[in-house]
C-alpha cells in the first residue's frame, strides 16, 4: 500500500518536473508541430472545438499523462497487486503531476497577462507559447483544466497500464523477439543461406548494389545528407578502434579530422598559399599527416590511463581549434574565416561537382575502411586491442607491447579520421575553425557508444541514429545535442553494450546473467540486467 | 588501490622514455628562462606595474579556479572519477545569481533623495549575499539530483562507463542552459557599489594599479569558502566520514558510515563551491552564458590536477598557480593572450608527462594516474 502511493507520487513529481524542463524549453509547442505532421493535420481544421495545434499539443499531453499514470501504478514486488491499489498509485501520480503542470501553467500564465517579458529571460516561453499551453484559456482556466486533465489521464494510464503487462512491458517484447528471431533463424532455407558462402555472397552483392542505386533515386537533399552520415561511419569507425577495440577514451578525436581538413584544404586551395595541388595528392597527404599526429600525441599520453588520458585529448583538440583560429597562425591557416575554394577531386577529366559524385566517393571510402577494420579486427593486432581493453595488466603478461599496440590504434584511429577530413573539406569546399569544435568529437563518441563500442553494423546503424534522424525530423534539430547528452547517460545506465553489440559483447552479458542470476532465463541482451 | 598497480611498469624501454622527456624538459627549461631572462633584464617590454596588474588578475582568477578544483578533488578523492559537469553546475551557479540580480534590479524601492533607486542598490550587501546563497543552493541541488541520476547507478562499472556518462550529463545541461536561458551572453547586472573596474587605486612607481574591488570580494570569499571546507573536512565527523569512504569504501561502509550520503553530500559540497564560484565569475567578470563553465572547469581540473588531485590543499594551490600562469604566462613567453588557454591545456600535458602525480600529489601516486 505505502509502496503503491510512494511510487504514484514520486512518479507525479518526476513527470511533472519533466514536464516543466519542457515546457521551459518550448518542447510543447515542438512537439505539437512535430505530431502534426505525422498525422498531417494542420492549418485551420477545427476539431472537437479545438484548433489544429491545441488538438496536436492535447495528443502530446495525453501521451505523457498516460504514461506517468501507468508507471506510477506499476507492478511492486512483494506486494498484493490489486486494481484498488494501482488505480489509486495511478490517479496519485497524475494529481501530483497535474498539481505540478498547473501551478506553472498558472504563474508563467499570469506573469504573461501581467506584460511581464519572460522571453527575455527565457528564451523559449513565448506569448505564442504561453497561449497554447493555456489552450487560449485565462491562466486560471488553463490551470484547472491541466490540473483535471492530468489527473483523468494519469487514471487513464493506470487503467491501459493493467493491459500492457504491468510495467515489464519491455522484458516481454524482448522474450518475444527474440524468440521470434530464433525460430526465423531455425528455419532450414534461412539455415542454408547463412551457411552457404554462394547465397551469402548473393545476398551481399544485393545489398551493395541497393547502397550504389540509391543515390540516384533520391533528391540531392538526401545525397547531402547521406554524405554526412557516411563521413560520420568513417569517423565513427576511427574512433570505434581507439575507443571500442582498444578502450581508449579520446575526447580529442575531432584535431585529426581538423589536420586532414587543413590539409587538402591548405594544399588546393586558392588562398592562403596558392598551392593548387591536386585533390588526389592532398588525399594522402592528409591522412598520413593524421596518422602521424596521432603517433606524436600518443607517444607522451598513452602511459596515463582512461580519465586523464580523455582529458589531455580533449585539450589537445581545443589546443589545436585556439590555434587554428588564432593570430598566429592566420597567414598560415587563413584565421577565423577558414579556408575557402576547396578543390574536389577530378577523376578521368571529370571533375566531382555534385554531392551524387561525393556519396560515391564516400561510400567507396567507407566500404575500404570497414574492410581494414575487419581485417584488423580479426588480426592478431585486433587481439591484441581486446585484450588490452579487457585487462591490461593481463595483456602485457600475456607478452602484448602494449604501448606498441596503442600507438598502432591511435594512428590508425586518426587516419580514418584524417580520411572523413579530406572528404569532409573538399565536398564542402570549405573549412573553418568552427566546423573542428568539441562537439564534432562529442558526436562521434555518441555514434560509437550508442552503437556499441566495436562494432561495425553498430556504428553505421548510430551514425544513422544521431545524424540521419534528426535529418528526418527537422523540428527536432534544436533539440538534438541535448538529447544526444541524455541518451549518453541513459545508455550508460541501461544498456551499456550500445544499440547492435558485438558478438563477444553479447556473450559476455548473456553468461554473467545467467551465473549470477540463475533464476532469469530469459535471454534479453543484458537489457535490464541490473 | 592495490588492484590497480599496473602502469608503475614503463611500457617504452626506460631509457628511451627518460632520454625523451629529459629532452624535452631542457629544451622548454632552456627556453622559459631565456625569455625570463629576455623580458625581465634584456630588454623589459612591462613596467612593475603591468606585472602587478597581471599578477593581481592571475590571483583573483585564480582563486575561482581553486574553488573549481576543489570540487573536482573532492569527487575525484572519492568515486575515482572526473566529474565532467562540474563546470556546468558552476554555470547553473552563475544563473541563479544573475536572476537574483534581475529580480532586484527590476523592485522599485524608491528613497525621497534618489526616486528611482531600486533594491539591487538599496540593500546591496543583501543581495549580494542572497545571489551567492541562491547561486550555491541552485548549483549544490544540480550536483545531488546529478549524482543521482547519472552517477549512482554506475557505481562499480568500468571506469570508462561514469566517464561517459559524466560527458553526457556535460552536454545535457550546456544544451539545457541554451535552450533555457538562450544562447546570448549576458551582463550581470552588480550592484553600483560593486561596479566592475572600479576600486582602490594604489600607486605604484609612476603609475596606478586599480585593487577592483570585484576582486577583493572574490579573493576574500573564495578564501573564507576554502577555509571553511579545510575546517569541514579535517576537524568535523562528517569530514572524517568522507576521508574513510576515500581511503576505503566498503571498510567504511563496515565502520557504519553511510556510504551513499556521504557521496550526496560530497557533491552537494563540490556543488555549492562551484555555485559561489560561478556568482564569483559573474560578479568579477561580467558575462554569463551557457557555455560560461566549460573552459573554466577544463581548467580547474588541470589545477587539480597539477596539485595532485585528491588533494585538497593542493587543489588550492594549483588553482592559484594556473590563473597566475595564466595571467602572467603569454608575455613572457611571448605569445599572444587569445593563446592563454592554449598555456593552461599545455601545462595540462606537461604536468601529466613530467610529474602525474601533480606538486603536492604524494597521496594519489602514479598508479592512478
Amino acid at each position: 500500500m505505502n509502496t503503491h502511493i510512494r511510487n504514484g507520487i514520486n512518479a507525479g513529481i518526476t513527470f511533472g518536473i519533466v514536464m516543466i524542463f519542457l515546457f521551459l524549453i518550448g518542447f510543447t509547442s515542438t512537439a505539437a508541430e512535430l505530431i502534426s505532421d505525422l498525422i498531417k493535420l494542420k492549418g485551420e481544421t477545427v476539431i472537437l472545438g479545438l484548433t489544429a495545434p491545441m488538438f496536436n499539443l492535447i495528443i502530446f499531453l495525453t501521451i505523457i499523462g498516460t504514461w506517468a499514470g501507468a508507471y506510477g501504478s506499476r507492478k511492486v514486488r512483494d506486494e498484493p497487486d490489486t486494481w484498488k491499489l494501482s488505480l489509486l498509485a495511478a490517479t496519485l501520480a497524475g494529481l501530483v503531476n497535474g498539481v505540478l503542470i498547473a501551478i506553472l501553467a498558472y504563474i508563467v500564465g499570469d506573469m504573461t497577462v501581467a506584460g511581464l517579458k519572460l522571453y527575455k529571460y527565457l528564451t523559449a516561453v513565448l506569448p505564442g507559447v504561453v497561449n497554447l499551453f493555456l489552450l487560449d484559456q485565462t491562466p486560471l482556466g488553463g490551470a484547472i483544466f491541466h490540473l483535471i486533465f492530468f489527473s483523468v489521464t494519469g487514471l487513464m494510464g493506470g487503467v491501459l497500464g493493467r493491459g500492457v503487462g504491468r510495467g515489464d512491458w519491455r522484458k516481454r517484447f524482448s522474450i518475444w523477439w527474440n524468440e521470434v528471431w530464433s525460430k526465423f533463424n531455425r528455419k532450414s532455407a534461412v539455415q542454408r543461406v547463412r551457411t552457404n558462402p554462394i547465397t551469402r555472397y548473393v545476398l551481399y552483392g544485393l545489398l551493395l548494389l541497393i547502397v550504389f542505386l540509391l543515390p540516384l533515386r533520391i533528391g540531392q537533399y538526401w545525397n547531402y545528407t547521406l554524405g554526412t552520415v557516411g563521413i560520420y561511419v568513417l569517423l565513427g569507425l576511427g574512433l570505434n578502434i581507439v575507443v571500442g577495440l582498444a578502450g581508449l577514451l579520446d575526447l580529442g578525436y575531432v584535431a585529426f579530422f581538423a589536420i586532414g581538413a587543413y590539409s587538402v584544404a591548405l594544399l588546393t586551395a586558392p588562398e592562403p598559399h596558392h598551392l593548387l595541388w591536386s585533390f588526389w595528392v592532398a588525399l594522402p597527404i592528409g591522412i598520413a599527416l593524421a596518422a602521424l599526429a596521432g603517433i606524436l600525441l600518443g607517444i607522451p599520453v598513452l602511459r596515463m590511463r582512461g580519465d586523464y588520458l580523455a582529458i589531455v585529448t580533449l585539450g589537445f583538440g581545443e589546443i589545436i581549434r585556439i590555434l587554428s583560429k588564432s593570430d598566429l597562425l592566420t597567414p598560415f591557416s587563413g584565421g577565423p574565416k577558414g579556408v575557402i575554394n576547396i578543390a574536389g577531386p577530378t577523376l578521368f577529366g571529370k571533375p566531382f561537382s555534385s554531392d551524387i559524385d561525393f556519396v560515391y566517393l564516400i561510400l567507396l571510402a567507407v566500404f575500404l575502411v570497414i574492410f581494414v577494420t575487419l581485417r584488423l579486427q580479426n588480426s592478431r593486432v585486433g587481439r591484441a586491442w581486446e585484450a588490452m581493453r579487457e585487462d591490461e595488466t593481463v595483456a602485457q603478461a600475456m607478452g602484448i607491447n602494449t604501448l606498441k599496440h596503442k600507438l598502432m590504434a591511435f594512428a590508425i584511429g586518426a587516419a580514418f579520421a584524417g580520411l572523413g577530413g579530406v572528404l569532409f573539406a573538399s565536398r564542402n569546399q570549405f573549412t573553418g575553425p568552427e566546423d573542428h569544435n568539441l562537439m564534432v568529437s562529442i558526436n562521434v563518441l555518441s555514434v560509437v557508444i550508442v552503437g556499441g563500442m566495436g562494432s561495425i553494423p553498430g556504428v553505421i546503424a548510430g551514425a544513422f541514429a544521431l545524424k540521419g534522424l534528426p535529418e528526418v525530423l527537422r523540428q527536432l534539430e534544436n533539440y538534438r545535442v541535448l538529447a544526444f547528452g541524455a541518451l549518453l547517460v541513459v545508455m550508460m545506465i541501461v544498456r551499456p553494450e550500445g544499440l547492435i553489440p558485438t558478438s563477444r559483447r553479447r556473450l559476455e552479458t548473456r553468461t554473467d546473467a545467467k551465473v549470477s542470476r540463475p533464476e532469469r532465463q530469459e535471454d534479453d541482451v543484458g537489457s535490464d540486467s541490473q | 588501490m592495490p588492484e590497480k598497480t599496473s602502469s608503475k611498469r614503463i611500457r617504452m624501454p626506460v631509457s628511451t622514455y627518460r632520454i625523451i622527456r629529459a629532452i624535452l624538459g631542457v629544451l622548454f627549461g632552456g627556453y622559459l628562462l631565456w625569455r625570463l631572462y629576455k623580458v625581465f633584464i634584456g630588454s623589459p617590454i612591462y613596467g612593475p606595474e603591468t606585472w602587478i596588474r597581471f599578477a593581481l588578475a592571475g590571483v583573483i582568477l585564480g582563486s575561482v579556479y581553486a574553488l573549481i578544483a576543489i570540487g573536482y578533488t573532492l569527487v575525484y578523492g572519492i568515486l575515482f572519477m572526473i566529474n565532467f559537469a562540474h563546470g556546468d553546475i558552476m554555470m547553473l551557479g552563475a544563473f541563479g545569481g544573475y536572476f537574483i540580480f534581475e529580480a532586484f534590479k527590476s523592485i522599485p524601492s524608491p528613497t525621497p533623495a534618489n526616486p528611482d533607486l531600486t533594491f539591487l542598490n538599496a540593500h546591496p550587501v543583501l543581495s549580494v549575499v542572497l545571489a551567492f546563497v541562491i547561486g550555491m543552493i541552485i548549483a549544490a541541488v544540480s550536483g545531488y539530483f546529478l549524482e543521482k541520476i547519472a552517477y549512482r547507478p554506475l557505481r562499480g562499472a568500468p571506469r570508462l562507463v561514469p566517464l561517459i556518462s559524466a560527458i553526457g550529463a556535460s552536454i545535457f545541461l550546456e544544451n539545457a542552459g541554451q535552450l533555457l536561458f538562450g544562447a546570448q551572453r549576458r551582463d550581470y547586472a552588480n550592484p553600483a557599489i560593486l561596479t566592475r573596474g572600479s576600486g582602490w587605486t594604489i600607486p605604484v612607481g609612476d603609475s596606478n594599479v586599480i585593487l577592483t574591488y570585484t576582486g577583493v570580494v572574490t579573493f576574500v570569499l573564495s578564501v573564507l569558502i576554502m577555509l571553511t571546507l579545510f575546517i569541514l573536512v579535517q576537524r568535523t565527523r562528517l569530514g572524517r566520514a568522507m576521508r574513510a569512504v576515500a581511503e576505503n569504501k566498503s571498510v567504511a561502509a563496515l565502520m557504519g558510515i553511510n556510504v551513499d550520503r556521504v557521496i550526496s553530500l560530497t557533491f552537494i559540497i563540490s556543488g555549492a563551491m562551484a555555485g559561489a564560484a560561478g556568482v564569483m565569475w559573474g560578479i568579477h567578470l561580467g558575462l554569463v552564458y551557457y557555455f560560461v563553465g566549460f573552459v573554466p572547469g577544463i581548467k580547474a581540473f588541470t589545477a587539480a590536477v597539477l596539485g595532485g588531485i585528491g588533494n585538497i590543499p593542493g587543489a588550492m594551490l594549483g588553482g592559484m598557480f594556473l590563473g597566475i600562469v595564466e595571467a602572467v604566462g603569454p608575455p613572457i613567453l611571448g605569445i599572444d593572450f587569445q593563446l592563454k588557454d592554449v598555456i593552461a591545456f599545455g601545462i595540462l600535458v606537461l604536468i601529466l608527462i613530467f610529474r602525474p602525480s601533480g606538486i603536492l600529489g604524494e597521496v594519489l601516486s602514479e598508479e592512478k594516474v
